[in-house]
């Protein structure tokens, strides 16, 4: 747990004012712009250098920004450009601490009872190994849910994340029937959330407030990601079951250990589920061979 | 005998009761602060507090604690460096503010305190912090070689350090990419020094091609976490294929297959083709009926 | 059919003022949609958390319902469009019965799929929104066309008969003289006039043919899009018109049997329609027999194992004594009764009707809810409600006041023009004689 804890504050801090200006520091060849993706604010900020000097710093570089500009509907049905983002999940690790979920359902204050991530325990037939298979939304390339919606309200964006827009969904549930992972769900009553919740801002990409009468689903927290943080299962897991990453970068981490997607997928055999609808996840499993921990249903063993 | 002491015992625990209901009442949870300190690529340094507490057994990240952060060791006015209210994760950061500037260049160690105040669940609580001033440089040597030395400030002369761990990889999205099979590093006596051969093949870049390689110095006692951060044209060039604006049946709006469009187009006009026509003809009826 | 005087066929065809019993089932109907709209503020108001619809059956009665209304209406196409381009001359007076029963149900189909969403305030999305590349537009555009197009087939018959209608001025009071004039003064039984309608009932009669099959085939595949055992299925545009057709014409029987003795119209609707009816009914049955047969016979002899807990779940599981019923209700019974001349006698044909739509009815519901309560990925780690659907009282109020609303607007139809077509009566009457 604290290990992953660390690397994801030392990320935090890797991409901190990667840009800041150059003066003083001569031998720096970068500018913002290239360094990082973020685009410059235009706005500058005065703190203080390493080297004791008072430098100047564009807003948009601060980590974290002290507002992060409201994204339009626009951009978020876009996407964050030049990306690609996977997940692979590790059988192997899994014992079903459920971490993932319970940060999952509180930052995206989903409604109790309903859930994001499942961690469902498996077993193919009668003689094969039973597993902990945890499950998020697939991401697919050629998602059924977006086919079939008839309002442009869940959308594939440029990034690979298959998203909801509670502000245009009409809550007809054609995505849920047409979802063959069961990944959806839908807020059937006005959500329980506090005031200061509910009167948030609503972003596609913090999925925050959930709406009455529309669907919700795990959406890979980009806005996390376009923080340059892990989504909230990632970082929670004990485990480090949950490896993301962006694709175009050859790279998924859990915060720990960080991977080559390729490497990984290749040497441990990462299979996508149910291959054969053609949906392309964006979701890869890594089979549950050499485990950590035993299988232990405990909740199956305390009914029977 | 026995009976009287129940009696007794149950009397006690009668005019205890109160006191303990009262008291439970009264005892707030106890904050547990977490204190780090940032160097980001030897330019900026931030600090970084993180608010615990162990409620109902768990331990949990408390949202929405106000903390002030102080420069030296003790909290007052003139060395606060800043304000900031913990995030739903329990953390807050802030940056190095140019009022530390006198204070900063003061001695080569360095103190912080982050003080929490009390809350209605919580009592105030704060926590202190210790850095020798540190920098991690990274270089690359002839061929795929990288080169990073840690240097900290000993009685104001930088001078190199030796046997500190240190992690040196690839910037990716959310982590570092080992370039070997190496893990970690420990720096060397003589110039405090480690070398790592670049070994990852064909890795993607940015559009030219360069990567970011970094060096990185986790949650060390005596230094903080310090990162260097240089950009080397060692990767490939990334490839950007979007299928975005192609047309699909799962693109958005606007961009349906052209035969869905081609088919459901014509097939509505002539419909309603013949539609209009029959609403025509009974135009043609009435003018018929009234003349 | 027995030689009638022109005014005696007019006399018995004039809409009637309600009896008493009459008056009793519109009263009894609009309580009935006063429950299902109370039903249905609440659903407003608290969301349709008030309904037993949860994450896994995300579709209930209301799409089921939907779907029987949409079944229903291709009667409408049938008895008027195909029987009239086949030149069976005996289904004259049950066009206007078909085509008001297509009108109402198709109308209320819509209705329900409001009512079925989760943002019924946002329903201009699907205007202002809309992607063509989904089922539920293609769904929207084929429901407005072929509700303009009944309507179209309806009005244009009807205008003969206004005239009619209107010459009884004092009969009809203030109000529907006036709505009568409204809608058809202008026709003078001029031959030009009757050579347009004539022109445009049969234009009408091709068009609505393939916007019926388009209409049934489209809501076939809301489903049959999608992964989803009992649902994956090429047959399921074919399987969902034959259905349609069976239950359409179950409810002509049901109707022709009520008005028939309702509005004492044995002379008009007569034992040979019946026997005519009873017979379709019996090909109907045992087209969509057919079509039963390939959609459940095929996957059970695979098993394949997503299929599996399915198909078993209706033949002996959870769903096994509505599926039978459904099954022997809207089609073994109905072949069994219709088969025999006996069975096809106007009461024996009113019960089997009344088995085939009912049991359609319940073929509907199977056909939406187990499928959801079989997804790929086991059900897991939610609420025990989630497990299991039964619908709530508002669900079935809801439900109940769309089928009253239907029955409503067909009564209230019946009450403002003649069910049966007076002019063409007329003329098939006059034509019989010159024979």
């Amino acid at each position: 747990m604290k290990s992953s804890d660390n690397s994801r504050r030392e990320f935090l801090a890797t991409t901190l004012l990667a840009g800041a200006t150059l003066a003083g520091c001569g031998g720096n060849p970068f500018t913002p712009e290239e360094l990082s993706d973020v685009k410059p604010s235009g706005e500058m900020v005065k703190l203080l250098s390493v080297d004791g000097e008072i430098i100047e710093v564009d807003k948009a570089f601060l980590k974290p920004v002290p507002e992060l500009p409201a994204l339009s509907n626009t951009e978020a049905r876009v996407g964050i450009p030049g990306k690609k983002f996977a997940m692979v999940i590790d059988l192997s690790r899994c014992k079903s601490v459920k971490k993932c979920q319970t940060a999952c359902n509180h930052m995206h204050h989903i409604h109790p009872g309903q859930n994001w991530i499942k961690v469902y325990p498996m077993q193919d037939s009668e003689k094969t190994a039973p597993y902990w298979q945890p499950t998020t939304c697939m991401h697919c390339d050629e998602p059924p849910c977006v086919k079939v919606c008839p309002v442009d309200a869940t959308f594939k964006r440029k990034d690979g994340i298959v998203l909801i827009d509670s502000d245009r969904c009409v809550g007809c549930r054609f995505c849920m029937a047409a979802c063959p992972y069961s990944s959806r769900v839908f807020n059937w009553e006005e959500p329980k959330i506090e005031k200061e919740i509910a009167d948030k801002p609503y972003s596609c990409e913090t999925s925050v407030p959930q709406k009455i009468g529309t669907v919700g689903k795990c959406d890979f927290c980009p806005d996390m990601v376009r923080q340059g943080n892990l989504p909230h299962c990632v970082s929670a897991c004990p485990n480090g079951v949950f490896f993301f990453g962006d694709i175009l970068e050859d790279a998924v981490t859990n915060g720990a250990e960080t991977f080559r997607f390729s490497e990984l997928i290749k040497d441990k055999a990462g299979y996508r589920l149910m291959e054969d609808l053609g949906t392309k996840p964006s979701v890869y499993y890594l089979p549950p061979v050499n485990r950590n921990f035993p299988f232990e249903n405990i909740e199956e063993d305390k009914k029977s | 005998m026995k009976k009287y002491k129940y009696i007794l015992l149950l009397l006690f625990t009668l005019l205890l009761a109160p006191n303990i209901l009262l008291a439970k009442t009264d005892e707030k949870n106890i904050l547990a602060l977490t204190l780090k300190y940032y160097n980001d690529n030897n330019i900026s340094h931030h600090l970084w507090v993180n608010a615990k507490s162990k409620i109902d057994g768990k331990f949990q990240q408390i949202p929405n604690i106000s903390v002030s952060f102080y420069i030296t060791n003790y909290a007052d006015k003139t060395n606060l460096l800043g304000k900031a209210v913990t995030n739903e994760k329990g953390e807050a950061m802030i940056v190095m503010p140019p009022n530390a500037k006198a204070e900063w260049l003061k001695s080569p160690n360095q103190n912080f305190i982050v003080v929490a105040n009390e809350t209605k669940q919580f009592d105030a609580a704060k926590t202190e912090l210790a850095i020798t001033k540190a920098k991690i440089k990274i270089d690359t040597i002839n061929g795929k070689v990288i080169n990073v030395n840690l240097i900290a400030l000993i009685d104001s002369i930088w001078k190199p350090i030796s046997g500190v761990e240190v992690i040196i990889g690839v910037k990716r999205l959310g982590g570092i990419l080992n370039v070997n099979e190496t893990q970690t590093y420990t720096t060397d006596s003589v110039f405090g020094g480690v070398t790592a051969e670049f070994k990852l093949d064909r890795i993607p870049g940015d559009k030219q091609g360069n990567i970011i390689l970094i060096a990185s110095l986790v949650d060390n006692e005596t230094y903080g976490n310090l990162t260097a951060e240089l950009k080397v044209p060692w990767g490939i060039n990334l490839v950007y294929v979007s299928n975005f604006d192609h047309r699909s049946l799962f693109a958005r709006r606007g961009y349906s297959p052209i035969w869905l469009e081609l088919l459901a187009y014509i097939i509505v006009v002539v419909v309603w083709v013949i539609i209009f026509y029959l609403l025509l003809q009974i135009k043609r009826i009435k003018k018929l009926g009234i003349e | 059919m027995e030689k009638l005087a022109e005014n005696k066929i007019i006399e018995d065809l004039l809409p009637q003022k309600f009896g008493k019993k009459g008056q009793m089932w519109v009263i009894s109907l609009l309580a009935i949609c006063a429950l299902g709209f109370y039903a249905y503020c609440r659903q407003l108001y608290f969301g349709l958390e008030v309904t037993a619809l949860r994450d896994y059956v995300s579709w209930g009665i209301y799409i089921s319902n939907f779907v029987f209304f949409v079944a229903i209406s291709l009667v409408g196409s049938l008895i008027t469009a195909v029987l009239r381009l086949t030149n069976v001359q005996w289904s004259t007076p049950l066009t206007r019965i078909a085509e008001i029963i297509a009108v109402s149900a198709i109308a209320f189909a819509g209705l329900i799929i409001i009512v079925d969403m989760g943002r019924p305030d946002r329903f201009y999305n699907l205007f202002t929104h809309g992607r063509l590349q989904s089922p539920i537009i293609w769904d929207v555009i084929v429901i407005t066309t072929y509700l303009v197009i009944s309507l179209l087939l309806l009005y244009f018959p009807l205008l003969p008969d206004l005239k009619i209608m209107i010459s009884f001025k004092e009969r009809n009071g203030k109000w529907l003289q006036k709505f009568y004039e409204l809608i058809g003064s202008f026709w003078k039984n001029k031959p030009e006039q009757f050579k347009i309608t004539n022109k445009a009932i049969n234009i009408l009669s091709i068009t609505i043919i393939p916007v019926a099959f388009a209409i049934h085939t489209v809501t076939s595949w809301l489903f049959a899009t999608t992964y989803r055992p009992g649902w994956d299925s090429t047959n399921f545009g074919a399987y969902f018109i034959s259905g349609a057709f069976l239950v359409g014409s179950g409810a002509v029987l049901i109707a022709m049997y009520i008005f028939r003795t309702q509005y004492k119209l044995e002379q008009y609707i007569t034992e040979h329609h019946f026997d005519k009816m009873g017979k379709v009914v019996v090909l109907l049955a045992l087209i969509y027999l057919y079509f039963n047969i390939n959609e459940f016979l095929v996957p059970a002899f695979k098993m394949k194992k997503s299929e599996e807990e399915h198909l078993m779940g209706l033949f002996t599981g959870e769903f096994s004594s509505i599926f039978w019923f459904a099954i022997s209700a809207s089609m073994f019974l109905p072949i069994f009764i219709l088969i025999f001349k006996k069975g096809r006698r106007p009461k024996w044909a009113f019960i089997a009707g009344i088995l085939v739509v009912v049991g359609s009815w319940f073929k509907r519901y199977l056909i939406v809810t187990p499928t959801l309560l079989h997804p790929f990925l086991p059900m897991y780690d939610v609420p025990k409600n989630y497990l299991h659907y039964f619908p709530s009282w508002e669900e079935w109020s809801i439900a109940g006041g769309s089928l009253a609303g239907v029955l409503l607007v067909i009564t209230f139809f019946a009450r403002i023009f003649p069910i049966i077509p007076i002019h063409e009566t007329i003329i098939e009457t006059d034509s019989h004689e010159k024979v």
